[in-house]
């Protein structure tokens, strides 16, 4: 299959005035079409930050991220942002809805920002089905459950079948039955429809379902593990 | 909340400008309407003298009367003083000839009382009567002097308040002076002649044909310096009003919807999408104040009715496009940096605004 998403020495340093701290670090990363990448790792090992230069939200310090062949890594917003614009689809823990909008109408301005303008409403309808979300069309954010929100936020992130979904702890804020549900959607949206997925989790039985498990430390891939087995990361931190 | 407060105040700057331009026009051409019906055919003017009645300030001898009713084709000649008067409310008061302005206006239409009867004695219309509570024999002071009321007209021919020309003299310190003569002729077709006899008699003294008067009034009214400079500086400050606070409010509406703008952000929104989501509602926001400005000039207006009915309020159409662009102006200057700003937020720092 081919690769969908490749991170080459990718590196972020903060700077706070005169301190360095390096959050990311030399981390080169392939993902091939289709595959469902769960990353864990303690707090603040870098995991986010990861996630932000791969769909582009941030610039890397140096390497590069090529999404479906297309460089992201570039300085420029605009180049950035169109990338995300046709490639990319975000999950966050914190749902990151609009909140003036119904369900529908967070799903019509993803469209919108897609299409440049233009919707498709029997596409947000089936997606909203699909998602358990048809009697919710017209609610607010915060009308829905916290579990509904989730999936709402799902929902908007492949409403234009991005090349890659990237989720950054999607079930940090759900009780168990809700992450066991979105879980499942993602686990389904993977299965059915080959939806490349990276999903960032702190929770052993998220990454569980996932194809691949990447282990970061300090800003370093310190392990993989391919279904079946634990692989130690070429280049590496002791752990 | 912040948004109709807001849309309330560019609604103010509109109604200021058009309250403003309202009173302007409307006293201008009322002040034409009434000179058209006096009923005379050409007016004559002393030199250096100006359309602005108001502010001119040039006169001539009441004896000039005698030379132009000597031209062939004059019927009837009335030299009038005009004097600008502050006192007990602002407003041009025509000293007359009564007998004379009587033949050229074929005559007052008294709905009450009758003509002067002494020095002391001031006619006025029924508008300015009504609009004062005045009543026949009541004392009214103008220019720092009590006259009488003798008589209440019908209002249209020429001013609201006459007194008698040598007491407009008098008080004014000109014995002998006029500011302007009004001419009737025997017929329409001795106008142009009549026009020409006074040119070459009376080189510097401007002559109008009655018939254009009205228009020249307006005109010179409206390019008048200090008219024309103030109605400018108040738009000025009207509309920089509007941009502030338009500039204000959008300001604080996206630093409040930072978050918001990160969501749009990780969706892929361009700077341009941001930008233009915050400029329509700006515009929005311009559009609904202008109507509610709109609103605001009308009662104002009939506010302004009900407190003073001799002023009159005349909106120009042109001045309400004018007015309405403006508006908009404003709004879309004024949330031009705030939408800038926020399409250039790091959608990052964005997402993280708490």
């Amino acid at each position: 299959m081919k690769t969908i998403l490749e991170s080459i020495e990718l590196t972020k340093i903060f700077k706070t005035g005169k301190i360095e701290v390096a959050a990311v670090r030399d981390v080169s990363l392939k993902v091939r079409e289709g595959e469902f990448i769960a990353i864990m790792g303690p707090s603040g090992c870098g995991k986010s930050t990861l996630l932000h230069l791969l769909g582009g939200l941030a610039t890397p310090t140096s390497g590069r991220v090529l999404v479906d062949g297309e460089e992201v890594s570039s300085g420029k917003d605009a180049v950035r942002t169109d990338i995300r614009r046709r490639k990319i689809g975000f999950v966050f823990q914190r749902f990151n809805l609009l909140p003036t909008l119904s369900a529908q109408g967070n799903l019509e301005i993803a469209q919108e920002i897609h299409r440049n303008g233009s919707r498709d409403r029997q596409h947000v309808d089936e997606i909203l089905n699909l998602l358990g979300l048809e009697k919710k069309t017209h609610h607010k954010p915060s009308e829905l459950s916290g579990g509904e929100q989730q999936r709402l936020a799902i929902a908007r992130a492949v409403i234009n079948r991005p090349a890659i979904l990237l989720a950054d702890e999607p079930t940090g804020n759900l009780d168990t039955r809700n992450s066991m549900v979105v879980l499942k959607m993602i686990q389904e949206l993977n299965r059915a429809l080959s939806q490349t997925i990276l999903m960032i989790t702190h929770n052993p039985e998220a990454a569980n379902i996932a194809n691949r498990l990447i282990e970061m430390r300090d800003g370093r891939i310190v392990s993989q593990q391919q279904e079946g087995g634990w692989n130690a990361a070429e280049d590496r931190m002791p752990l | 909340m912040r948004s109709l407060a807001t849309a309330l105040a560019v609604g103010l700057e509109v109604a200021l400008i058009l309250l403003l331009v309202g009173l302007s026009t409307g006293m201008i051409r009322e002040n034409s309407r009434r000179m058209s019906g006096v009923g005379a055919d050409i007016v004559l003017q002393p030199p250096n003298s100006s359309l602005v009645l108001a502010a001119s300030t040039g006169a001539m001898s009441v004896k000039i009367a005698d030379l132009v009713s000597g031209i062939e084709g004059v019927k009837d000649v009335a030299p009038v003083y005009l004097q600008f008067n502050t006192s007990g409310g602002m407003g041009l008061i025509w000293g007359i000839d009564q007998e004379s302005f009587n033949r050229i206006t074929q005559g007052f239409i008294y709905l009450k009382g009758e003509g002067f009867q002494g020095p002391d004695d001031v006619i006025i219309d029924d508008i300015y009567a009504d609009g004062r509570g005045l009543g026949l024999g009541d004392q009214l002071k103008l220019m720092n002097h009590s006259f009488r009321v003798a008589g209440i007209v019908e209002h249209g021919k020429g001013s609201r308040v006459f007194i008698p020309l040598g007491t407009m003299q008098r008080l004014v310190g000109t014995p002998g002076q006029a500011t302007m003569m009004m001419i009737k002729c025997h017929r329409q077709s001795d106008i142009a002649g009549v026009q020409d006899q006074l040119g070459r008699r009376l080189k510097s003294y401007p002559t109008f044909d009655m018939s254009s008067f009205a228009a020249h009034i307006e005109e010179a009214n409206r390019d008048f310096g200090p008219l024309k400079y103030f109605t400018n500086t108040v738009v000025f400050i009207a509309t920089l009003i509007g941009f502030f606070i338009i500039f204000l409010s959008m300001y604080t509406a996206t630093t409040e919807r930072t978050h918001e703008i990160g969501i749009l952000k990780s969706l892929g929104a361009p700077q341009g999408y941001i930008s233009l989501l915050f400029l329509k509602e700006a515009l929005l926001l311009g559009g609904l104040g202008f109507l509610l400005g709109l609103g605001l000039t009308f009662g104002g207006r009939f506010f302004f009715r009900l407190l003073m009915p001799t002023l009159q309020h005349q909106l120009p159409p042109e001045w309400l496009l004018y007015t309405g662009a403006l508006a908009l102006f404003s709004a879309g200057l004024g949330a031009l940096y705030p939408a800038l700003r926020a399409a250039r937020q790091d959608p990052i720092d964005a997402l993280a605004y708490e």
